[in-house]
């Protein structure tokens, strides 16, 4: 389709027209982002007024490869893929069975629409709460329950495996809404001449989704698995929240944090190192596009084969 | 459209005369921005210091902020550099690099007074208010002052229930041999031994420093040794450290210990839920509030079988007050920290928030001041006020009692005792 903005200046128009959006884009968006990947070749504090040096590749070598650090730097990181792996994946499956199971005509569908979705509007610090209440290990109703089978538990201050666990489950609690709303829009554009056409031809229900829904989901799929994707790469406000800042738990973006901003534990004090979290920010960018730009491509070539 | 435009201006016109003749008695009054962190008593006492402080000072309006202890270093960095905030509560300024430490960060508090974010208060007359040896340990930087310490409070203690401990027929414990005895006694019984505010990660792990201390009585060569070898973390003497460290998190402290907040702990302890809680002299205040009439004393955390080695306490310079270098209200920050360090309430704050003070003429006449009154000559600065890690070390280079079971994954004091000296001489080696 060809727009037409008239002759000499006026040709100027469209590009008027989006200069505001590139301004705010490279404002808030890629100017940041060229500034993290300068800042981590250099020894930045991020405080006002402090020198900054110019120190190369020194970041990422104690990144990557200083001593102990640096293994557990690359643990987080180990960690960081297995959560995203454990949210995308269980997150997906959750929010489209409740998707396909609340667009049928059943009772008090709203209800449990709503219902699903309502962690999502909480926010992050009341999700925590709400969480940390219900697994207080001394007398939370996830403790009594235990007790009854004669089992204990720390919960989220205990085994470090077990506390990271419990994030993903509250992370995909939290965000399960979005999910099954994608899907349940999705579901909703799908003409119901076609189920009607299938369940004709004899279509029972695993056909008709293999079939009919599946194929015709695969926008609300692409949207759902990417933002899963970047979403579970770039958590870390549920482990602060949840957690804390304890060995064996943390992920990419809350070592990120932790480092950034000095962050403590009491009066321990520690230091601003913001040149070297951009440079772990920038290793999480890498992963983040490592693992993103394939799946977008993978998923891309599935709709215009599915689609066309 | 010109005479909507006329309308316009005079209307835009009106708008600003009106604004400007409201506003010009309001301009007159200064806004003060304070930053301090969570801590009940504390906060309780600001609040009404406050309240009195605008009363003196009609033209200054207090702003308060009050951050988690844990975020304070973070919100402290980002108001001062979008010069936010005018007076600071400042965390741990005694622990600065050493000479035989290479390779490591300044700690936050140097990064920001070479930044020229922190004012030098080395001129002005309150700082005359404390005494000169906190302001040289506990304020200073290359010869100027930056900070006026508040006081100094200890963290290797216990709080003991007397009553429970009376009808056991128990005294306060003196060697560890005692310590373990009475808590399996009160095992026994089904109460647990000991609580703390396991939530906020520091507090599970803070009153085992007691333990290093019996092993380790002067903590700076503690550090020192790490830093140069001479000492491991897995050698004999830290073996028995790591020892004590399992049975202190395994058997004494309560179940679901990691679940208390910080805030909670004191009164889990004060409820009688528990017969000891290890933990600050800061807590006094808010047990005493929760159960004036409870009897409970303070005890150094009893490490050692030879009680000559218990009698020391452990502890640090708490919070001091510093003053953005860059506010536009510097007079009214210098008056807000002159009329606190005013002996009065200088007086009335230690009372109320129990800290050791760090004025000569301040006494701590409470009920937590008497109780560690006999130990105060044997008051040490803390092994973490000392330590600065290694870059490259490992997240276990630190002694904590946290890492074993049930709130770790350790089980074994030798695998933990080596994974501790691993991890410190990894970032020990990277320097070569």
């Amino acid at each position: 389709m060809n727009y037409y903005f008239g002759r000499g200046g006026a040709k100027l128009i469209p590009y008027l027209l989006l200069l505001p959006g590139v301004a705010v884009y490279f404002l808030i968006s890629l100017g940041p982002s060229i500034a993290t990947s300068l800042y981590s070749l250099t020894d930045a504090t991020g405080i006002q007024g402090a020198p900054i040096r110019w120190i190369g590749l020194e970041n990422y070598r104690e990144f990557l490869f200083m001593g102990q650090a640096s293994r557990d730097n690359l643990d987080a990181l180990g960690r960081t893929l297995i959560f995203c792996l454990c949210v995308t994946v269980i997150q997906f499956v959750l929010g489209l069975a409740a998707a396909v199971i609340l667009n049928q005509k059943l009772r008090g569908r709203n209800f449990f629409r709503t219902l699903y979705f309502m962690p999502v509007i909480y926010g992050v610090v009341i999700q925590g709460l709400m969480w940390t209440l219900f697994l207080y290990p001394l007398g939370g109703p996830m403790a009594n329950l235990l007790r009854w089978f004669g089992g204990r538990s720390e919960f989220l201050g205990g085994q470090p495996a077990e506390a990271f666990a419990w994030v993903i489950v509250v992370q995909i609690w939290a965000n399960m809404g979005i999910t099954m709303m994608i899907f349940l829009a999705g579901l909703q554009t799908i003409s119901s001449e076609l189920y009607e056409a299938a369940v004709i031809d004899g279509a029972g229900g695993w056909q008709l989704f293999r079939n009919v829904i599946w194929p015709l989901l695969t926008p609300s799929v692409n949207t759902n698995l990417t933002l899963n994707l970047i979403g579970s790469l770039q958590a870390w406000q549920l482990f602060m929240i949840l957690l804390g800042y304890r060995n064996g738990t943390q992920v990419l973006g809350y070592l990120i944090y932790a480092t950034g901003f000095g962050q403590t534990s009491g009066s321990v004090t520690t230091s601003f190192r913001q040149g070297y979290a951009a440079a772990a920010s920038m290793v999480l960018f890498f992963l983040v596009l490592a693992i993103g730009l394939p799946v977008q491509r993978f998923l891309r070539r599935r709709e215009e084969r599915i689609l066309g | 459209m010109k005479k909507l435009l006329s309308l316009l201006f005079a209307v835009l016109l009106i708008c600003l005369s009106l604004n400007s003749v409201s506003a010009a008695p309001a301009a007159q009054k200064t806004t003060l921005s304070v930053l301090i962190h969570q801590n009940p008593p504390m906060v309780a006492f600001m609040e009404a210091f406050n309240a009195k402080f605008e009363e003196k000072y009609p033209d200054i309006k207090i702003d308060m902020a009050v951050v988690n202890a844990n975020d304070l270093s973070t919100v402290t960095q980002t108001r001062l550099t979008a010069n936010d905030i005018d007076v600071i509560d400042v965390f741990g300024f005694a622990n600065g690099v050493q000479p035989y430490m290479k390779n490591v960060d300044a700690p936050n508090w140097q990064q920001l007074i070479e930044a020229g974010l922190l004012m030098d208060l080395s001129d002005l007359p309150f700082v005359q208010n404390y005494d000169a040896a906190t302001v040289a340990d506990a304020g200073s930087f290359d010869g100027k002052v930056y900070e006026v310490n508040l006081g100094r409070v200890s963290y290797s203690g216990i709080y003991y229930n007397k009553e429970m401990f009376a009808e056991k027929g128990l005294s306060a414990p003196t060697t560890w041999s005692e310590l373990v005895d009475a808590c399996k006694a009160f095992a026994e019984d089904g109460i647990p031994c000991m609580t703390a505010g396991g939530k906020d990660g520091w507090p599970i792990f803070v009153g085992a420093y007691g333990l290093i201390g019996s092993v380790y009585p002067d903590q700076a060569a503690l550090v020192e040794g790490l830093w140069t070898g001479s000492l491991k973390w897995n050698d004999e003497k830290s073996l028995e450290m790591w020892e004590k460290m399992k049975i202190y998190a395994q058997d004494m402290m309560e179940a679901g210990a990691s679940g208390v907040a910080g805030d909670a702990a004191p009164g889990r302890f004060a409820s009688g839920a528990v017969a000891m809680f290890p933990g600050g002299t800061w807590y006094a205040a808010a047990i005493e509030e929760i159960a004036p009439e409870l009897d409970w004393g303070y005890i150094p955390f009893p490490g050692s079988d030879d009680s000559a080695d218990n009698q020391y306490l452990f502890g640090k310079y708490d919070q001091g007050w510093s003053i953005a270098a860059k506010t536009p209200n510097r007079d009214a920050a210098i008056a807000y920290l002159s009329e606190f360090s005013d002996p009065d309430n200088y007086q009335e704050f230690v009372t109320a928030v129990g800290f050791i003070p760090t004025q000569p003429t301040a006494k701590l006449d409470t009920r937590i001041g008497n109780e560690v009154a006999p130990y105060l000559e044997n008051f040490r600065v803390g092994y973490e006020q000392y330590w600065v890690a290694p870059k490259g070390a490992g997240q276990f280079a630190n002694p904590w009692a946290s890492y074993f079971k049930p709130f770790g994954t350790y089980d074994d004091a030798q695998t933990l005792a080596d994974k501790a000296q691993a991890d410190l001489q990894s970032g020990l080696d990277a320097l070569k």
